[in-house]
């Protein structure tokens, strides 16, 4: 899952997107409020991890930006400010969810997911197509009740593909979203994460649309 | 509004005024009082002649013994307050002719016009005359208490008024006056509504006195410059919170990072990491201390006259080391026999940060140039360089604390807040500017300090 990290701190910034990068997330990092809008509005992001006191362009602006332009990706506010003030602002702006800075790094994690699980509408923390279930806290899949082993790639791309249930997700969209910047993609390496897929959980749930890109189904192809 | 030392105007108005009044009432009954016995002596002393010079007139006309009679008759319907009696001179010999009524005659023989002398143990008030062949003598007498009550009475009957008059007039001065001060209870309510979290100075519309108004705006002028402090205290907090809190979160993120790091390299990277955030809060904490310190109230670090030439190249050979490992130059030209007035450890401090300022921010390969020269007015100690330079609208910004410029260099943002401190201390200015050309036609930037010449050697 692709997340925006804006966070002017280089050493914070650094370990955040290392440490959300051992959590499963392709992290890109900005570190300017700037740079941040340009990157928002040409990129899809699932969801954006925002400091409030950026250099260029404040957070909160930034904030105010996306919101302006009805884009509902999901923004967790990072702060060191504790006025209550600060936190209405932020939350009334349009931000989803507020951490206090010094934060734990699985609370960051845990708070994406549930952002990024609320965004897709959906309460439980667990995807389920068919025999298949996603645990994207425990990053987890099970096929029939039995456990399956995934590399992380191929976790992140079912993870798209199941939040995505009944829909057909584009070649450009899934690649946006697993990606990062700064990740060299191999023009196969799709195709090579769906095959391995279709390998270990079977070949009816993963449908290829002809020219199109791919779509998870519950119900078989006719 | 009342301590045990605070006293009432209220009261204080009161009392004064009206003890001011009693006291000229006071005086000017005595005054009455002294101009009342005068007149009634004179009064007096007129009737004293008028009855001796009738009675003179009566004996001399053969009437004495009508006279004598009518009189005792008289005198029995009307107690006449003079006494008087008659001598007649016959053959050499002098004889007591009459006397008033109620009256033994004078213990003592007076001379013609006034005189004073006792009669009955009390001291009385005579008139003597006789006739111009000195056959009859005539002397009238009258007790001087009849003087005294007199003027008293008139005395007394201006006092008694003004008397039962002094409480009225001090209720009514204590009313005037409560009127009169009413502006200053409104301020005093004002005051004492004051909200300590949200200080906001008092109404300026609200009529006042003109006697009051300057303490309204001296009030205000203070509430003015404590909110602002407040302020100030308030933004450095929230401030200090950012700038505490985030290096904290980069420390806990980065050690949580290398704990779960699978590959040694990115555990490496991130306990590096972890160092460099420890070196970075060691400087934000030593900064902080040194802002701390560099405070007015230190009388232990005084100025004093000083050729600070040395102490220059002390500190800029310290820093050179760091220049060079970053590939800088940090060239020193400071001119000798410059004496400014300056704590030395002042100076070091404040020269310290600046190049400091310049190694960090300026970039790698930058060229630093630090100058000492004489000026009209004492000498300016520049600290330039040719980096990316800061634009001039943050320039005036850069002295508050924790402000920073765009750039790539990592630092806290209170340098040039404690250099700014030390000028303000020292009594010189800073002042920030362009600095040295860059190849690309820019400028870089420059802090300069203008020290003042040591008082006596200007």
């Amino acid at each position: 899952m692709r997340i925006l990290l804006v966070e002017d701190d280089r050493l914070l910034g650094d370990g955040l997107k290392a440490g959300l990068t051992q959590a499963g997330y392709a992290v890109d990092w900005l570190r300017d409020g700037e740079t941040a809008v340009a990157a928002l509005s040409t990129e899809a992001f699932a969801a954006v991890v925002l400091d409030l006191g950026l250099p260029k362009r404040d957070g909160l602006s930034v904030l105010q930006w996306l919101r302006g332009r009805h884009d509902a990706t999901p923004v967790l506010i990072l702060t060191a400010r504790d006025q209550l003030e600060d936190k209405v602002r932020g939350l009334d702006l349009g931000a989803d969810d507020y951490v206090l800075k010094p934060f734990d790094l699985d609370e960051i994690a845990a708070r994406l997911r549930a952002l990024v699980r609320r965004a897709h509408g959906r309460p439980e923390p667990v995807l389920t197509l068919g025999e298949i279930e996603l645990n994207p806290a425990a990053r987890t899949v099970t096929r029939a009740g039995e456990a399956v082993e995934l590399t992380p790639r191929e976790f992140d791309l079912l993870h798209l593909l199941l939040q995505n249930a009944e829909r057909v997700l584009t070649r450009r969209a899934l690649e946006e979203q697993l990606y990062t910047w700064n990740d060299a993609v191999d023009s196969n390496a799709l195709e090579v994460h769906i095959h391995h897929l279709r390998r270990k959980l079977g070949g009816e749930l993963i449908r290829t649309v002809r020219g199109v890109g791919y779509m998870a189904s519950a119900t078989p192809s006719a | 509004m009342s301590t045990t030392t605070a006293y009432s105007l209220r009261r204080r108005l009161v009392w004064l005024l009206t003890s001011t009044v009693a006291a000229i009432w006071l005086l000017s009954v005595l005054v009455v009082y002294q101009r009342a016995h005068h007149e009634a002596d004179e009064l007096l002393d007129n009737q004293l002649t008028q009855v001796g010079e009738t009675l003179l007139a009566i004996v001399a006309g053969g009437e004495v013994e009508h006279f004598v009679k009518e009189l005792h008759e008289h005198a029995r319907r009307y107690p006449v307050p003079i006494a008087f009696e008659i001598w007649h001179a016959e053959d050499g010999r002098t004889q007591r002719l009459v006397t008033s009524p109620g009256h033994a005659g004078f213990e003592t023989t007076m001379a013609a016009g006034f005189s004073e002398n006792p009669h009955q143990g009390e001291r009385w008030r005579f008139y003597a005359v006789q006739d111009d062949d000195a056959e009859y003598r005539v002397v009238v007498g009258q007790a001087h208490a009849a003087r005294e009550r007199l003027a008293r009475e008139i005395g007394l009957s201006l006092l008694l008024p003004a008397m039962l008059a002094l409480p009225l007039m001090a209720l009514a001065v204590w009313w005037v006056v409560s009127r009169a001060l009413r502006p200053v209870d409104a301020v005093a309510q004002q005051v004492g509504a004051l909200d300590a979290q949200a200080l906001a100075p008092l109404d300026e519309a609200v009529p006042l006195p003109s006697e009051i108004v300057p303490l309204r705006t001296a009030l205000n002028a203070l509430i003015r410059r404590v909110a602002e402090a407040f302020d100030n205290e308030r933004r450095f907090t929230a401030d200090a919170a950012h700038e505490l809190r985030t290096p904290l979160a980069a420390l806990k993120v980065q050690a949580q990072v290398a704990m779960r790091a699978q590959a040694d390299d990115s555990r490496q990277h991130a306990l590096v990491q972890v160092i460099a955030g420890v070196d970075r809060m060691t400087h934000l904490v030593e900064q902080l201390l040194t802002l701390a310190r560099v405070d007015p109230a230190r009388q232990d670090i005084a100025p004093q006259s000083l050729d600070p030439a040395a102490l220059i190249a002390e500190v800029c050979n310290e820093m050179r080391p760091q220049a060079q490992r970053q590939g800088q130059s940090l060239n020193v030209d400071a001119a000798l026999g410059c004496t400014i007035a300056v704590a030395p450890a002042w100076l070091q401090i404040a020269l310290r940060n600046l190049v400091d300022n310049a190694l960090r921010y300026a970039g790698e390969g930058a060229r630093i140039e630090v100058r000492l020269v004489p000026t009209a007015s004492g000498c300016a100690l520049s600290v330039a360089d040719d980096g990316p330079g800061v634009v001039s609208e943050l320039r005036t910004r850069l002295t508050a604390r924790f402000v920073r410029g765009e750039t790539e260099g990592e630092g806290c943002g209170l340098g040039l807040s404690i250099v700014a401190r030390i000028a303000a201390l020292s009594h010189a200015r800073l002042k920030l500017d362009d600095g040295l050309p860059r190849a690309d036609g820019g400028c870089g930037f420059a802090a300069t300090l203008h020290f003042s010449h040591a008082p006596g050697r200007a």
